[in-house]
């Protein structure tokens, strides 16, 4: 860059390098990160021999205390409880083992049934979290994913900045997508999704950052606190470290108290944490549920396990904290009802949307009639087909492997996530067989096929198919199965046009205006 | 603007030919882009302490702030590294303001 460019110019070029070297992980960041705002319902069909039950969370709380007294009342520090709610059916629980316990290892995570207490028979799964787990940490080991993904997250929003500026029509590419017309289509196809859903790329990405700030970003908390520890205690109202007296004290009912901090807090509780269960010291923190306020900081209520007391109360916090904690709230949507919800899924959808038309405005750019394309082109068409054709293909597989490896197989929840590195790998190596003309059309009628099969399978394999579904009251997986059924539908479109597509001959240069890409 | 030509930054890429080839501006663009990635991550990181060491506010709340506004200091300096045609003033605008800001976060040391 040894002259000076106009500003519009040299932010057109960052844009399209920006976009080209993170733009794959982009893509799948924000499939699965859009997979990911149905988790708890994912995990549901996942496991369905676990029926919803309409069971308070203090019942369920205090089943999930009797279950956790007779296991683990000897040598556990601290004691985890996930209530559930409309949307989760179980009781999830994490126990905090004492370092110095002896007794026989066992998992530290349970599923337990809300009515009894004791542990659901369910098939073993990840259900939802593994998508959600993907869409940050990329399946690479701590902490390596999260910085990589954080990178990504951080050219995103240069390429925001950039494309952003580039732009001077915003209001008429609101209007403009004119088909069939070979890289100017691309490019208007990738304008309207991205101009018009904006305000939520811009959102996603800067909010997305922010979960993760404390570990991108620890500098300005080790300026103001010793660790940046003490910063989180503050941040997340993490309540007082009382230390375990030694002195055995029983723990009282958690029901009553949780009803007491329901009242406190004026919504459901969501989450308890027991610390030092049994000792005099041991302290109940209750949490309130996420859907009452955009602020996914969640407020709480401590409580003396052995007294009842009220020990102390969170909140109050500062303007920051609190935009921080709307933020994080925007960015997970656990704010958000079914509407909403659903909103953000299709504005999630325009994001890879967005991604995906800008990769392939990438080839088509470059790309000249009757020249052989230079080995970068070939490889970033590859790229393309592998990673938007193939990625969907994988996550098919995830879902039909949950019914099809038998239900008691020893390691299955980690051969569900095998078949979708598996598939989507071999999906990604088989295509190179193919002309990439060829490769589009059949990653795509692959893809519709897979998720086509879902519903199929699903009805063979349970007594949950859609008919029954769809009969009886069982929204999550009528929903599930017609929502499978839809995206097959669109990967169908998309097979059906690129085969029809008549190449056009690319625009050799635009009338106005710089081609940015 | 209007049917001009669009200018490509000169990268060793010529208009005509989608073939690259290198030129010397490989190590000024090398520069250029580690002092964007790394030297921007830099700045944000010096800025947001400055913040969180000086506003005159409850301390988790200046954190805080200081957190926030990191990511989009490092936009803007990542994006500027390749704007400002002149490489040595992209390295002594960010790294040299880097240096200034830790030394005065050295001066102040840290809030008591």
């Amino acid at each position: 860059m040894t002259a000076a460019l106009p500003l519009r110019q040299s932010m057109a070029w960052i844009h399209g390098w920006l976009g080209l070297l993170a733009g794959w992980l982009l893509f799948a960041m924000f499939l699965t990160g859009t997979a990911s705002y149905f988790r708890p319902e994912i995990t549901q069909w996942m496991q369905p021999e676990i029926r919803a039950s309409t069971v308070s969370p203090a019942q369920a709380a205090q089943g999930a205390m009797t279950y956790l007294q007779r296991i683990g009342a000897g040598d556990d520090v601290q004691w985890f409880l996930y209530l559930p709610d409309a949307r989760s059916a179980v009781t999830r629980v994490f126990e905090q083992r004492s370092p110095t316990s002896t007794a026989p290892p066992r998992p530290a995570e349970l599923t337990l049934d809300p009515r009894s207490g004791e542990p659901v028979r369910a098939r073993e799964t990840r259900g939802g979290e593994h998508f959600y787990r993907f869409h940050f940490q990329l399946q690479l080991p701590y902490p390596w994913g999260r910085w990589l993904a954080g990178l990504c997250a951080m050219v995103m929003l240069a390429a925001i900045v950039s494309g952003v500026i580039t732009h001077k029509r915003i209001f008429a590419d609101f209007f403009t997508l004119r088909w069939n017309k070979g890289q100017r289509s691309w490019l208007d196809a990738h304008n309207v999704s991205a101009v018009l859903a904006l305000p939520y790329h811009a959102m996603i990405t800067y909010t997305g950052l922010i979960t993760l700030v404390a570990m991108y970003m620890p500098w300005p908390a080790m300026v103001n606190y010793k660790t940046p520890l003490d910063y989180g205690a503050v941040a997340f109202g993490i309540p007082t470290e009382r230390a375990a007296t030694g002195i055995a004290a029983p723990l009282l009912p958690i029901g009553p108290m949780i009803e007491k901090a329901e009242a406190v807090l004026g919504a459901p509780a969501t989450r308890v944490v027991v610390r030092h269960p049994n000792d005099r010291a041991a302290t109940v923190t209750v949490y309130r549920h996420a859907g009452v306020s955009i602020n996914a900081r969640l407020p709480s209520v401590t409580y003396s396990g052995s007294t009842g007391q009220m020990l102390e109360r969170s909140g109050g916090t500062g303007p920051a904290l609190m935009t921080a904690g709307v933020m994080l709230g925007l960015h997970v949507a656990s704010y958000a009802g079914t509407g909403l919800r659903w909103a953000y899924c299709l504005l999630g959808l325009t994001g890879a949307a967005m991604v995906g038309t800008g990769l392939l405005l990438w080839t088509t750019k470059r790309r000249r009639p009757g020249a052989a394309p230079f080995p970068g082109l070939t490889l970033v068409e590859r790229l393309n087909i592998a990673v938007i054709a193939g990625l969907p293909v994988g996550m098919a597989a995830y879902l039909l492997a949950n019914r099809l490896i038998p239900v008691d197989a020893a390691g299955r929840a980690d051969g569900e996530v095998a078949a979708m590195f598996w598939v989507w790998g071999a999906v990604a190596v088989a295509q190179l067989a193919r002309s990439p003309r060829r490769a589009w059309i059949e990653g795509f009628a692959i893809g519709a096929i897979a998720f086509a099969a879902i519903p199929v399978i699903n009805a063979v394999t349970t007594a949950r198919g859609l008919p029954a579904s769809l009969r009886g009251d069982d929204p999550v997986f009528a929903g599930f199965d017609l929502t499978m059924l839809a995206i097959a539908t669109v990967l169908g479109m998309a097979a059906w046009r690129v085969a029809h597509l008549r190449p056009a001959a690319p625009v050799r240069r635009p009338a106005r205006g710089v081609v940015h890409a | 603007m209007q049917a001009t030509p669009q200018r490509t930054p000169d990268l060793g890429r010529t208009a005509t030919s989608p073939r690259r080839r290198l030129r010397p501006a490989v190590v000024p663009m090398i520069a250029r882009i580690g002092t964007a990635l790394v030297g921007g991550y830099v700045l944000a990181s010096a800025v947001a302490t400055l913040i969180a060491r000086l506003l005159p506010v409850d301390r988790a709340e200046a954190t805080s702030w200081g957190m926030i506004l990191s990511f989009l200091v490092y936009a803007i300096a990542a994006l500027w590294s390749f704007h400002e045609p002149r490489v040595m003033r992209v390295m002594l605008g960010i790294w040299g303001g880097s240096v200034a800001i830790g030394l005065v976060l050295a001066l102040l040391g840290v809030r008591s």
